[in-house]
């Protein structure tokens, strides 16, 4: 099969853009980034600095209050206008993310699906930031109103699996609400999204009001101290979002901070192992396991733990890693060299404990890509609960299978966890799913559903130490988290 | 001869691949046949057909991008692409009746990929399957037209 063409070989030297107009970074510091599935260079991304970052929120600032005057109708036609901007480049942004971050083709084309909806979803801003009120809700003839309102700059801080809809679960929402909004890509992917934002200016949307600042930890830290910043979402990992939490807080902010998860899917006697088994496939092999929502236990229940045993591992031997742009494979690379020793180096600890590799993904070769970051589909037998494998992330396409005689001791291994941010069940009777879905105390469930990735008007879920906030990504978790109720009482004489 | 490259049909990327190229290769054909001084009494029918397919692809193009659900992007590993390959080496110098036998195989073999592979759909995107339902139906047509003449 031919593949498919990278837009361009070589992206250059990144700029960020900052109040309507690209620049280049004054920091003189460029980092490569890397194509991991064929390991060449394809640009090079800024490491802004402190300055810069003090620049953009300045002008984020300064655009601030004129677009929160602008009303919400107009603000919305921005986005039904950038929609349409957006749909030529569909395959253009699919396939740019193939090239940076490793994962499929179909699976890029349908993340920018979901980024697309989440444009969508912000469209519908002047119904979802409505206030409320009460006629006579002080007293006779005092009326009470809550009226909902932006807040000013926001940020975020945005992880490598998710090149393009992650930011798309943040500033559509917080412009569209009359915020305006500061990206720090991954540095690791910073391709599609200053792509994306490209299209954002053609859409039209006045200077200042998106910027995107490339860079590391400077730009991150400089977000959370800045007073002019109301507000930071983050995604990534659990230390890191404990950090971001912590250190936004200290400073004031409103925090959203997504971090690292452990997902089991538990499969019970009665479930249909035919389907069972395809949908899993997608939950654990999909972009290379490197998804917060993948999955990563296996917990088979009874008697039904040998045939999916066997089933599981044939069907796992069929999945074909490769380039991405070869519309034809099924898991591309993990994220980097680094990224790939420490999924190595899970493996190899799940041996010296006692687990047995049935499936081993360690040592896998794809022609003509000898400098990618493969790892093939692995499944480790004799997993135990208090193993290394069953209780840590291990972000990369690693089945750990664990045979438990009932639903309380699988809940029970679940809830032993200290990540809370998805669980499945495979059965057909909805008794047990009601009782799986009521006790589970994990913010995204499966019911017969392996990738429990909330569509845009619902929010992205997530408990324990797999969230820090209260208020979620998307739809109208997002529009609360970017606004506030101001109340006012009036009485006319 | 239309060039075709016909990938494995192992993800819902390439059933859609597949199906593309094999909109590309019967339109392809049916454009030759159209040319083809022997066969000019079909020429306008031929005309038709290519035009069909050439819009064919466009539906399957929309569907890609705007169908795909990633929730449910699950491997495919029931499709084997040997059974659904077309021959679009388009025989020279034949007439009309010869041309429409040749053209009716290939909408056999692409009413077979598309029925089987709207059932695979039917359990991942009900959309996307009625969809190939739908073309694997007017392949069916086709054939019935075409070996009637």
């Amino acid at each position: 099969m031919t593949l498919l063409s990278e837009v361009k070989k070589d992206y250059g030297k990144l700029k960020n853009f900052v109040n309507g107009e690209w620049i280049d970074s004054t920091s003189g510091k460029y980092i490569d980034i890397e194509n991991p599935t064929t390991g060449e260079t394809i640009g090079q991304v800024p490491m802004s600095s402190v300055e810069e970052t003090k620049a953009a929120i300045d002008a984020a600032h300064e655009a601030w209050w004129a677009w929160r005057e602008t009303p919400p109708i107009t603000r919305a036609r921005l986005f039904f206008k950038l929609k349409e901007v957006m749909e030529p480049h569909f395959e253009n942004i699919a396939r740019i993310m193939v090239q940076e971050q490793g994962k499929t083709i179909d699976e890029a084309r349908g993340e920018t699906r979901r980024t697309i909806e989440n444009v969508e979803t912000a469209a519908g801003i002047p119904t979802l930031m409505m206030g409320y009120n009460l006629e006579d809700g002080g007293a006779e003839g005092i009326d009470e109103d809550a009226v909902i309102s932006p807040l000013g700059v926001f940020g975020a801080v945005c992880p490598f699996n998710f090149p393009a809809m992650i930011p798309y679960w943040f500033w559509p929402y917080a412009v569209a609400s009359g915020n305006t909004y500061i990206i720090k890509p991954s540095s690791q992917v910073p391709l599609t999204q200053n792509y994306l934002t490209s299209l954002v200016e053609k859409a039209g949307f006045p200077p200042g009001v998106l910027n995107i600042v490339n860079g590391s930890h400077e730009v991150s830290d400089t977000l959370m101290e800045h007073p002019k910043v109301k507000g930071i979402s983050f995604v990534g990992s659990t230390p890191v979002a404990k950090y971001i939490y912590k250190k936004s807080a200290e400073n004031g902010k409103r925090v959203q901070a997504q971090g690292g998860a452990k997902n089991s899917l538990v499969v019970m006697p009665d479930a249909v192992l035919d389907r069972t088994i395809s949908n899993m496939l997608a939950s654990f092999y999909g972009c290379a396991g490197q998804r917060c929502l993948a999955g990563s236990n296996l917990v088979a229940i009874g008697d039904v733990a040998e045939p999916l045993l066997k089933s599981f591992v044939e069907r796992s031997k069929k999945i074909k890693v490769g380039y991405g742009l070869d519309e034809s494979v099924n898991m591309g690379p993990v994220i980097s060299a680094k990224a790939k020793k420490k999924v190595i180096d899970y493996i190899d600890g799940a041996e010296a404990e006692g687990a047995k590799v049935l499936l081993d993904g360690r040592n896998v070769k794809v022609p003509g890509y000898e400098k990618g970051h493969f790892v093939g589909p692995t499944v480790i037998d004799n997993v135990t609960p208090d193993m290394k494998i069953a209780k840590e992330e291990v972000f990369g396409p690693v089945v750990g299978y664990l045979r438990m005689n009932n639903l309380d001791e699988a809940l029970d291994f679940i809830h032993s966890s200290p990540f809370g941010n998805a669980a499945s069940i495979y059965t057909q009777s909805g008794k047990l799913a009601r009782e799986f879905r009521y006790r589970c105390q994990c913010g995204n469930i499966g019911i017969n559903v392996g990738l429990v990735a909330a569509m845009s008007y619902f929010p992205f879920a997530g408990y324990k130490d797999s969230f820090f906030g209260d208020l979620h990504g998307q739809g109208q978790d997002a529009v609360k988290f970017f606004t506030d109720r101001k109340v006012v009482i009036t009485r006319w004489f | 001869m239309v060039e075709c490259d016909f990938p494995e049909c192992n993800t819902f990327g390439s059933v859609i691949r597949f199906a593309l190229e094999l909109e590309k290769g019967a339109s392809g054909v049916y454009e030759e046949f159209a040319e083809e001084p022997k066969a000019a009494p079909a020429a306008e029918m031929f005309k038709a057909l290519a035009a069909a397919h050439k819009k064919r692809g466009e539906l399957l193009e929309h569907t890609r991008q705007q169908k795909l659900n990633e929730m449910i992007l699950e491997p495919i590993q029931d499709m084997d692409r040997n059974d659904y390959m077309i021959d679009t080496r388009t025989p020279k110098g034949v007439d009309a009746k010869a041309a429409a036998m040749f053209a009716a195989k290939i909408e056999e073999t692409s009413a077979k990929f598309y029925l089987d592979a709207a059932k695979i759909a039917k359990m991942l995107m009900a959309e996307a399957a009625r969809i190939m339902d739908k073309l694997g139906k007017e392949s069916l047509a086709n054939k019935a037209k075409l070996e009637s003449m």
